[in-house]
């Protein structure tokens, strides 16, 4: 019987037959459809996706005409980064990594970035970012933007002034928690318009909220409320919302906004409110589960992924990179499970950008 | 079948996550003659109810925790009839958690720890960024469980460098070693000797669970 080369979510090469890949794409798009409580892909996709992956040759890609939108996230630290998950340690300034990612790799959107990428320590060297995005603004055509993650963990203790609900929660003082998260949030909004507002004033053309909600649901409510600030303020600045999971956490359990509660949205719940707040785009997220195979993980992504784009108003450029959209977690990322990947995500999930 | 009706009332109260409503349910089911022992068992069984809906994304750590004082509370007030029936309430073992040398990230972690918790362990949870030495310490101090996290592929390593510092100390005997986090698999938990591999915090909780059973 025909075996066909691909992958596990760890990276880990399998063959497998078609029954098998077929198997598992069926359960990769129930697990999703069960979970976010939306449709299953069809026979007819779920073909075309065995397709992509069964591709005998190791790069695919999608046809002319039919190439989207590519935006980047994380800045120059994907050249400079050098912790082994987020960089190649290679050294250079801010303002060669942007040109060499517009003029070299063909980024039709990039960003500047703090190497700490969150929005906290931002806020005591805002005025030299300030001025780096203004220089970096005379010399880069493509839209320059802003980027950080609202990482709310750093307002919590250790490294923040709020109780952590991770040690509170374990002693069940739970209105202390739910209090901290609450205190926590509001925290997280006056510094997103503190940075973001001062960015725009300083000539980005726009600021890209990269792995929104990590810390849970207080974290994502405060986001929308910081993008909410920095849409009145700005009302031309680019917002994109990308997001940290698939689901968001509860860690709070009842926050709501726009009086629904976040805890465990869905891209396709999760678009509505960054629409609401403001967002220009939303970058939607599923996690890779590194036990099952390339073909569950991809299934249940473009399942996922799917229905965002289709509930969605503005355009969604899917997170697709180690460990999410059906990529495998491993420290370099196969390039035939991502371009894999990237196809389905464009001719099956219609995304609108990468 | 007998306490039928107090079953499901106890059941319903249990994953409705409110404590008074499950102190009702149990006293209710105590007046209806329903033994301590019974009503401990049905709560526990509803427990894992718990464990999968939050595992689903339709309950939130808070929830689980609101459910687990429901129960602690259970224990608390049937204590006497427990205890002389043989249950003394103890810890079913000492675990220590933390995430290991390298990484900060602590929320998967924390939120497994809170489930052992709630699962009847003695939980000592180091935090984020443990120097391997500290789970060492804690295994002398008599942990038998070990549990660490990474979230990322560089330190993932750190699981098998504490392991082997566990066999150098002549300990690895004593303990069960439980890894998890996003890169870790099981066919590495196998490939660096670890007892248990969780998927989830659920998943690791019941596979800790039955080793004390």
């Amino acid at each position: 019987m025909t075996e066909y080369y691909t992958r596990m979510g760890d990276g880990k090469r399998v063959s497998m037959t078609k029954e098998q890949i077929m198997a598992d794409l069926q359960a990769g798009t129930a697990d999703a459809a069960d979970m976010g409580e939306i449709p299953a892909l069809s026979s007819a996709e779920m073909e075309q996706l065995f397709e992509i992956i069964a591709d005998k040759n190791r790069i695919v890609g999608v046809e002319p005409g039919h190439e989207v939108v590519l935006t980047y996230d994380i800045g120059q630290l994907d050249f400079t980064g050098d912790n082994g998950n987020s960089g190649n340690g290679v050294d250079m300034g801010r303002l060669e990594s942007a040109l060499l990612h517009e003029r070299a790799l063909g980024a039709d959107t990039f960003e500047l970035a703090h190497a700490d990428y969150s929005i906290k320590p931002v806020k005591p060297i805002i005025a030299n970012e300030m001025q780096t995005m203004e220089e970096i603004q005379n010399e880069i055509v493509a839209p320059y933007f802003y980027g950080a993650m609202p990482n709310m963990g750093l307002y919590y203790a250790p490294d923040g002034p709020y109780g952590n609900p991770a040690d509170l929660l374990r002693e069940f003082k739970m209105e202390e928690s739910m209090a901290s998260s609450e205190a926590a949030s509001e925290h997280l909004a006056r510094d997103i318009e503190y940075v973001s507002t001062r960015i725009i004033q300083a000539g980005a053309d726009g600021f890209n909220f990269d792995t929104t909600a990590s810390a849970g649901d207080a974290d994502f409510v405060g986001t929308l409320k910081g993008v909410e600030a920095l849409r009145k303020a700005c009302p031309d600045a680019y917002i994109n919302v990308g997001m940290a999971g698939e689901s968001v956490m509860g860690i709070h359990g009842g926050m709501e906004y726009d009086g629904k509660i976040v805890a465990g949205m869905y891209p396709h719940q999760q678009v509505k409110v960054a629409e609401k707040a403001g967002a220009d785009v939303f970058g939607p997220v599923c996690n890779t589960n590194t036990s099952k195979s390339l073909a569950w993980n991809l299934a249940r992504s473009v399942t996922f992924i799917k229905e965002c784009v289709k509930v969605a108003s503005i355009p969604c450029h899917v997170n697709m990179g180690m460990g999410v959209g059906g990529i495998p977690m491993c420290e370099t990322a196969p390039i035939d499970a991502v371009t894999r990947c990237n196809k389905a995500m464009v001719e099956i999930a219609h995304v609108d950008g990468i | 079948m007998a306490f039928e009706n107090e079953e499901k009332k106890l059941h319903d109260a249990l994953v409705s996550c409110k404590v008074p409503d499950i102190a009702k349910a149990v006293e209710e089911a105590h007046a209806a003659g329903m033994s301590a022992t019974a009503i401990i068992d049905c709560l526990g069984n509803s427990m894992s109810e718990v464990g999968v809906l939050f595992e689903r994304g339709k309950l939130f750590l808070p929830h689980v925790l609101s459910a687990a004082n429901g129960m602690k509370k259970a224990m608390d007030d049937l204590g006497p009839e427990l205890a002389a029936g043989g249950e003394t309430g103890e810890a079913k073992a000492a675990v220590v958690m933390g995430t290991v040398e390298g990484d900060v990230h602590d929320i998967g972690k924390s939120i497994c720890s809170t489930m052992l918790q709630c699962a009847g362990f003695e939980v000592h949870d180091l935090g984020r960024d443990v120097p391997k030495g500290n789970f060492i310490n804690e295994v002398q101090n008599g942990c038998s469980f070990c549990g660490m996290s990474a979230l990322m592929t560089t330190t993932m390593t750190v699981q098998k460098d504490v392991i082997e510092m566990l066999k150098e100390a002549g300990l690895r005997d004593k303990v069960t070693v439980m890894v998890g986090g996003a890169p870790v698999t099981q066919a590495y938990a196998d490939k660096i000797g670890a007892d248990i591999y969780g998927e989830s915090a659920s998943e690791t909780t019941r596979k800790a669970k039955e080793l004390v059973a």
